[in-house]
């Protein structure tokens, strides 16, 4: 489609780049102090944005901007979990203490410019934007992370992100820049086409490519061996943009990788089809479950020895991202489905995780796990729902997490016998994980002393806690609305152009 | 290509080398005696007819004196330095077409070295690399004023050339074109053809950025003698010295041909048509060349005796914070107006 | 004749230099020869008949990226800075390797059937930037458009991290 008529398939985006100029010009106005007002623009702007996307034909499927992106189901779903994390990160930003000395008009603008680059990550089918939108989001992550400039932990944040964030799209411009060597197109359904009629001769290229374009992907999604930014980038940024980076670009990445590899490597069946053809001589499957197997065991395994609530969470967010991954090799529509799922389910109980430990380091001023001790009693409210968040990140039932994990397991086991080993890993996995989660609960009840004065935490903080505990306890019992829209979402657009 | 245009573009560069080098002597001379003139001296007048022939005996001064390399520096760089800064400065004068088109033994001579269609680039990627001799003859001598002048210098002409590269385009956008032949035609006829009167802007924006580019006063930072001594080239002694200035002055030479083809028109004489006169339009044109790029330098003489140099943060100030947004001002009004009337 | 003469040339500069900027332990040293190393690369540009290209690698990358790396170099002042010994041997066998397969994969590019190099190009005129200029603003006008979204948020970090109040 024309660049011209493209627009009306792009108005939600045009709503957030709008957010993004005003709340710019808007910062230019306000004074130091008044700088948090522009939070307010930005969520009006990520509403209206919402109600623009929601608006859009949910069965569109077609290129836009002459085969430079696509809209359909699959992006729009993942575009929504970019507003909703991005409208609660907001929300959080704008009730935390870290933030609050800062002058945060940038802060927000941002964000809003965030949410376009992680849209434009979701429906990207040509290189040239799957590199640009990763950029985008990569150098926003880096300023994000050392927005408290007067830190030195968020200084050391922010540089070690660059570091890596440079050295990793670096590798992955190689990787890409070999796939366009031996195609001659950048556009991905193009590419699938050529890389099919390649002979076994480029199978050694195409694997080099791969592994290289993996390091780019991996270092957004943070699976191991790209993972080594995470813990001192999620300590040392400030909480809420921890909480973001943990959900947001992640799932960001994951989007680019579904759509990425299986319109590159899987032979062009519509993402409904039950069953897919793997690219025969590219071992991509075995690269992917192998990662997946090692992210997770790495992830689980350093955060045991965590001390810090920000750094457990940061570890365990590894972890979670190797169950992802899980889903990613097996090809099927059941595996795209459980992993859209599990995000969303993700997004939910990570940010509700990270907004408590926001409450309890404004109330308590600690982020350290031992000094959570009696919180379960001094404050019910924040020991309860904590408990609930914790229960979810490790899969118990009846919270949202098992669901999620059930239907990754459940992917992997239908997808057939060579996906078996990565189940039981994952299964260990989840073992290992229940071991420090409960960790937290436990200090929270079973140590410290009881106060007279019970903390009850008031306006927006509990309101954000809340409206994410909701989610994922409810979605631990009745899915259904959310399987069926999830099913519903499960279509990329497909046909060559 | 056959021997004959090779032979035609040797000669065109010699003969364009030949006259840089003339007039870069004529400067030195004109530049003390324009100074001692404006501050009711004399000037060197003692050696030959009226001192004409002083930049010979500051030539061979420079040849014979002792060619110092002090133990510290980084002596490959400091050797290289020079040659890398006078280099770009001579390269620029290749694209610039100094006459119109000249007939000889049946054969068209374009009077310009080398016509290339994406001329005004071509200027801005060989200015944008004259820096490094700077930067590096203050890095390799090994000691403070040089690498203040050096860092100094390059933090200029970043700044410098942007404003400079805008003003340009608002140029090219009138033209059409990047070749500097089509930036003359289109100039041609009336004086109020010129872009200095259809583009005054653009004109200011291009001449003071010119001046920094140059180094010359009043933004000859990078050498301010009473805070660096001698700036870059302070350790420089003999015919390495000798190359530094002779690449200031060969850059102003450029900078002037350039200020003249890109706003007065070049070579065109107003209101004549000089195909008509054969042969004699051709040296007529040249004439006209030459007397316009000699004004702007006497004009350079002429700024750096008269004003004082600025501080280093108004000279940031003023790049950053007027050439640049004034730059941009004006390319939108000539888009803009372009727009509206072609 | 000439034509490929000077290709080799230059091609036999430009990887000369490369090596030497990876082999070189001095970093103002590294800088200058990636300079030459851009030079040399334009010329090839020249050859292709891609002015405007060769031109934009002057411009951009030698003209402007390497002298704010040189101006770094110089502020931190990491002009004689010895390599760290202790990974030398890991590191040495690790780039060898790499850089074989790196080698491998580009060659059988250079050999597959349908790879960039057999496919038709399409003819410079004007020195391409009329053609550039097109497709700038019809085939890639939305990356063209991002990529300034992506500076301008580049800028208002670097402003933000950089200025010196809060």
């Amino acid at each position: 489609m024309g660049n011209i008529q493209s627009i009306s398939y792009f108005l939600p985006e045009l709503m957030v780049i709008a957010t993004v100029v005003v709340a710019l010009i808007a910062d230019l106005v306000y004074s130091d102090r008044n700088s948090y007002k522009v939070g307010y623009l930005v969520i009006a702007g990520l509403v209206v944005a919402s109600f623009t996307l929601w608006l859009s034909l949910p069965e569109e499927t077609t290129p836009i901007f002459l085969n430079t992106i696509v809209v359909d189901p699959f992006s729009r779903i993942f575009k929504f979990v970019f507003l909703l994390a991005t409208f609660i990160v907001v929300l959080m930003s704008m009730n935390s203490d870290e933030l609050k000395g800062v002058r945060t008009g940038e802060y927000y603008t941002l964000m809003a410019a965030m949410v376009l680059g992680m849209s434009l990550m979701a429906s990207s089918v040509d290189l040239i934007m799957v590199y640009l939108s990763i950029e985008i989001v990569s150098i926003i992550s880096f300023i994000l992370a050392g927005y408290l400039r007067a830190q030195v932990r968020s200084n050391e944040a922010a540089l070690k992100y660059v570091i890596y964030g440079a050295f990793s799209s670096g590798l992955m411009l190689y990787g890409l820049s070999l796939l366009y060597g031996l195609t001659g197109t950048t556009k991905l359904f193009q590419l699938s086409g050529s890389i099919s009629s390649l002979g076994p001769g480029s199978n050694l290229t195409l694997t080099v490519s791969t592994i290289l374009m993996l390091a780019g992907f991996g270092y957004k999604v943070a699976i191991v061996p790209f993972h080594f930014w995470t813990p001192d980038v999620y300590e040392g940024a400030p909480t809420p943009v921890t909480a973001y980076l943990s959900v947001a670009p992640k799932a960001a990445g994951f989007a680019l990788l579904i759509r990425f590899f299986n319109t590159l490597f899987g032979t062009g069946q519509p993402l409904n089809s039950p069953v897919w053809q793997a690219m025969e001589g590219v071992p991509w499957q075995d690269i992917l479950m192998v990662l997946a197997a090692v992210t997770m065991t790495v992830g689980n395994l350093v955060a045991i020895q965590q001390k810090n609530i920000k750094r457990l969470l940061a570890y365990s967010s590894i972890a979670h991202a190797g169950y992802i991954l899980m889903g990613v090799p097996v090809l099927s529509q059941e595996g795209v489905y459980a992993i859209v799922f599990y995000i969303i389910v993700y997004l939910f109980m990570q940010l509700g995780a990270f907004s408590l430990a926001i409450v309890v380091s404004n109330r308590y001023g600690t982020e350290i796990i031992e000094e959570y001790s009696g919180i379960g009693w001094k404050s019910p409210y924040l020991g309860f729902f904590m408990a609930v968040f914790m229960f979810s990140l490790t899969g118990i039932p009846p919270t949202a997490g098992f669901i999620g994990k059930m239907y990754l397991f459940a992917a992997l086991i239908n997808g057939g016998s060579q996906f078996y080993w990565l189940a039981i890993i994952g299964v260990l996995n989840s073992v290992i994980s229940l071991y420090y989660y409960m960790r937290v609960v436990k200090v929270m009840y079973f140590q410290g002393g009881r106060e007279k004065d019970l903390y009850v935490p008031g306006g927006m903080s509990a309101a954000i806690v809340l409206a994410m505990a909701i989610p994922s306890i409810y979605f631990g019992v009745r899915w259904s609305f959310l399987a069926d829209w999830v099913n519903s979402s499960l279509k990329f657009f497909i046909a060559g152009f | 290509m056959d021997i004959v245009t090779l032979i035609i573009i040797c000669v065109k560069a010699l003969v364009v080398f030949a006259a840089i080098m003339l007039t870069v002597m004529a400067m030195t001379l004109a530049e003390r005696r324009i100074s001692a003139f404006m501050q009711n001296r004399l000037g060197p007048n003692r050696v030959g007819p009226k001192g004409l022939l002083q930049p010979l005996a500051d030539g061979i001064k420079f040849l014979m004196k002792e060619d110092v390399i002090p133990s510290g520096v980084d002596k490959p760089i400091f050797l290289l330095a020079p040659v890398m800064l006078i280099v770009p400065a001579l390269m620029t004068f290749a694209i610039i077409p100094f006459g119109s088109e000249l007939h000889l033994f049946g054969r068209a001579i374009q009077l310009q070295v080398a016509d290339i269609n994406i001329g005004v680039l071509y200027i801005l990627a060989l200015t944008s690399v004259g820096v490094y001799g700077i930067v590096l003859a203050g890095w390799s001598s090994n000691s403070k004023y040089p690498l203040l002048g050096g860092l100094r210098s390059s933090a200029q002409l970043i700044s410098y050339e942007l404003a400079m590269g805008l003003a340009i385009v608002s140029i090219i956008l009138l033209a059409g074109s990047l070749r500097l032949n089509d930036i003359i035609i289109q100039q041609q006829g009336h004086f109020l053809s010129w872009n200095v009167f259809k583009q005054p802007l653009a004109f200011l924006i291009f001449v003071v950025a010119v001046y920094a580019e140059t180094n010359r006063l009043p933004f000859d930072l990078t050498e301010a003698e009473q805070e660096l001594v001698g700036g870059y080239h302070t350790e420089y002694s003999s015919i390495k010295f000798a190359m530094f200035y002779m690449a200031e002055y060969a850059n102003m030479i450029t900078a002037s041909a350039l200020t003249v083809t890109l706003f007065l028109g070049g070579w065109d004489i107003p209101l004549m048509n000089e195909a008509a006169l054969g042969n004699l339009g051709v040296l007529l044109s040249v004439v006209s060349f030459v007397i316009k790029t000699a004004l702007f330098l006497f004009i350079f003489i002429w700024v750096r005796w008269t004003f004082p140099r600025f501080r280093y943060d108004q000279l940031m100030r003023l790049g950053w914070k007027v050439m640049l947004p004034l730059a941009l001002v004006n390319i939108f009004l000539t888009a803009g107006y372009l727009t509206l009337t072609v | 004749m000439t034509g490929s003469f000077f290709f080799y040339f230059f091609a036999a500069v430009t990887l000369t230099s490369a090596l030497l900027v990876v082999l070189n332990r001095n970093a103002v040293y590294s800088a200058v020869l990636l300079v030459f190393c851009f030079f040399s690369l334009a010329v090839i540009f020249l050859l292709l008949e891609a002015y405007f290209l060769a031109i934009l690698e002057i411009l951009i990358y030698a003209g402007a990226i390497m002298v704010l790396f040189l101006f770094v170099i110089m502020l931190l002042s990491l002009g004689r800075e010895k390599a760290q010994e202790h990974f030398r041997y890991l590191q040495r066998g690790l780039s060898l390797f790499l850089v074989i397969v790196f080698f491998l994969s580009v060659l059988i590019i250079f050999l597959s059937d349908s790879g960039i190099l057999h496919q038709p190009h399409g003819t410079f005129t004007a020195g391409g930037v009329n053609a550039l200029g097109e497709a700038l603003f019809t085939k890639y006008l939305l990356p063209f458009e991002v990529a300034s979204l992506l500076l301008l948020v580049a800028l208002i970090g670097t402003v933000y991290l950089a200025k010196r109040k809060v």
